[in-house]
């Protein structure tokens, strides 16, 4: 179903999209002002701002549940509302709602038919998805008593049911406990493993800069710029015990290293670089106490570029 | 025009509600006690319940998964929104026909018990005609559904009855023009579906009715469906 990583036409292309809300009494709220990005396949792209900056307006501006005041969006490069474009899409609101008298397994199914499946076919799909996400026993109860984690579960394995090319997902992790959050991160790296587009909205800025391979940061509406996590790399920060007797060696080990105090960082492009440079830490004679890939830089990036702090 | 698995799940929603199944339940027994047959069940003391019934389950017809947002969820599906309207209708009205098939058995039933001689015929025909008076009514509850929250749907329905209802019986009287009142109830006869029961016992009376209210189905349909495409599909926050 894919053109391959980052291949061909973007899965998702929004180019100056517009939306103005009217609150009561008649103000103006400028929810989006005419932003412009693309996802490709096989990226994962982090949507990142502060509560109301227009994240969920711009996921609702690209899916066309939401007319623009100006701009569009484009599917596969194609109308949004083309129902062949929406067979390759899934969509993870945040805080989903669903029928409270039918089971998490009915609407499951009620999607898989929707999606085409025959109704055996989309049972046995509804029931492999649904154990999928961790929610094997609850899908058998009525969602109206379903918790906010697993309202969250089931409309993350509402999104992927239909083997998706582009998924949105919108906080996909609150409410999820920690093995959830886990859980989600293997699978944000699985769909782009298999070449499917994710545009991600999380203010989780740890697991954003663990999965993400470009961020938007976003603020009133406007993109205030574009961060390509890897490109920019990342840190490993090792904490050792006999750092004052080792600054020479490390020097000559791992030059591009550098040793501040008893802290030594290391600048890495992916975390697969990161048990070698260990292991020659500890051939250099590193008594290491502790290591950490840092993810405070997207932080620090963040509240410079959205919170204006230096 | 018609999506199945919506309906499916449609009708299995209404099917769990409390309030369908206590109403269901009081029209089966009303319709059981309630005459030497069918026919006169439904004529009679039934057909209160059947429209309190029509009332409940065409409640938050649409407005239901609008509100709640999975309708947006449906709507990404590769599924058109007249498809979903037409789901969502035939769900309810298949929930509401399982009802009240089953309060035509049971009123069958209390008639046999009865040792009535009621004939067969209208018998029978009295229930597909219930169901089609109560079918033209769901669809004007989900037209107005596609545009209002909640079960405002039913709230309007019934004011813009009782306003009509005011004025027929007011109007002639403040103009002082009594001949108002036949104008009227030629007029009020066109302005919602029509009682088609007559047609099981006197069929030339009782076709122009039944014909009218299947046009009532499919033209609510319509204008439900072009109400709701003009409707932003997303969920607002608060």
């Amino acid at each position: 179903m894919t053109g391959g990583p980052l291949a061909g036409t973007p899965a998702l292309e929004v180019a100056g999209l517009k939306k103005t809300y009217r609150a009561r009494g008649g103000a103006a709220i400028v929810a989006v002002d005419d932003l412009t990005f693309a996802v490709r396949p096989g990226e994962i792209v982090g949507l990142l701002g502060p509560n109301g900056a227009g994240k969920t307006t711009a996921m609702q501006l690209a899916l066309a549940l939401l007319e623009p005041d100006a701009g569009e969006a484009r599917l596969f490069g194609g109308d949004p509302e083309l129902l062949d474009a929406r067979r390759r899409v899934g969509y993870a609101p945040d805080a989903p709602l669903f029928p409270r008298k039918l089971t998490g397994l009915q609407i499951l199914v009620l999607h898989a038919e929707l999606l085409g499946f025959a109704r055996r076919d989309a049972r046995q799909r509804a029931a492999r998805f649904a154990e999928r996400v961790g929610l094997a026993e609850p899908a058998q109860r009525s969602a109206g008593t379903y918790s906010r984690g697993q309202a969250q579960r089931l409309g993350l394995a509402l999104a992927l049911l239909g083997d998706p090319d582009l998924v949105l997902l919108d906080e996909p992790t609150a409410g999820l406990d920690p093995a959830g959050v886990a859980a989600m991160r293997e699978l944000l790296v699985s769909l782009r493993a298999r070449g499917a587009a994710v545009l991600l909205n999380s203010h989780l800025l740890s697991e954003v800069e663990r999965v993400c391979d470009r961020v938007l940061f976003l603020k009133q509406g406007r993109l205030l710029r574009t961060h390509e996590v890897h490109a920019g790399g990342r840190t490993l920060e090792v904490r050792l015990a006999n750092a004052a007797g080792l600054a020479g060696s490390l020097g000559r080990t791992i030059p591009e290293g550098t040793l501040e105090g008893d802290r030594f960082r290391v600048p890495v492009q992916s975390e697969e670089q990161v048990p070698a440079l260990i292991r020659r830490l500890v051939e250099a004679g590193a008594a290491i106490v502790e290591a950490r890939l840092a993810g405070a830089e997207l932080e620090q990036l963040y509240l410079q570029i959205v919170e204006g702090r230096a | 025009m018609i999506s199945w698995p919506v309906a499916r799940a449609a009708a299995l929603e209404k099917l769990r509600s409390p309030a369908v199944l206590a109403v269901g339940f009081c029209l089966l027994a009303a319709i059981f006690f309630g005459g030497s047959g069918p026919r006169q069940a439904f004529s009679g003391p039934g057909i209160a319940f059947l429209v309190l019934l029509t009332l409940i389950v065409g409640a938050g017809i649409l407005s239901d998964e609008l509100d709640s947002g999975h309708a947006q969820l449906v709507l990404l599906r590769p599924l058109t929104r007249a498809a979903w309207v037409g789901g969502r209708l035939v769900g309810a009205g298949s929930a509401l026909a399982a009802i009240v098939a089953a309060a035509w058995v049971a009123g069958l039933a209390g008639a046999v018990l009865r040792g009535s001689q009621e004939p067969w015929v209208p018998a029978l025909a009295i229930l597909p005609l219930a169901v089609l008076w109560a079918f033209a009514w769901l669809s004007v509850l989900a037209a107005i559904g596609a545009v209002l929250p909640g079960w405002t749907n039913v709230a309007a329905a019934v004011l813009a009855v009782l306003a009509w209802a005011m004025l027929q019986g007011s109007l002639p009287v403040v103009l002082k023009r009594p001949e108002l009142v036949e104008t009227f109830a030629k007029v009020g006869k066109y302005l919602g579906p029509q009682d088609p029961l007559e047609l099981a016992t006197r069929p030339r009376e009782g076709l122009g009715p039944a014909v009218y209210d299947l046009c009532w189905i499919f033209s609510a349909w319509l204008v439900a469906v072009v109400l709701f495409n003009r409707r932003e599909l997303a969920r607002r926050r608060s």
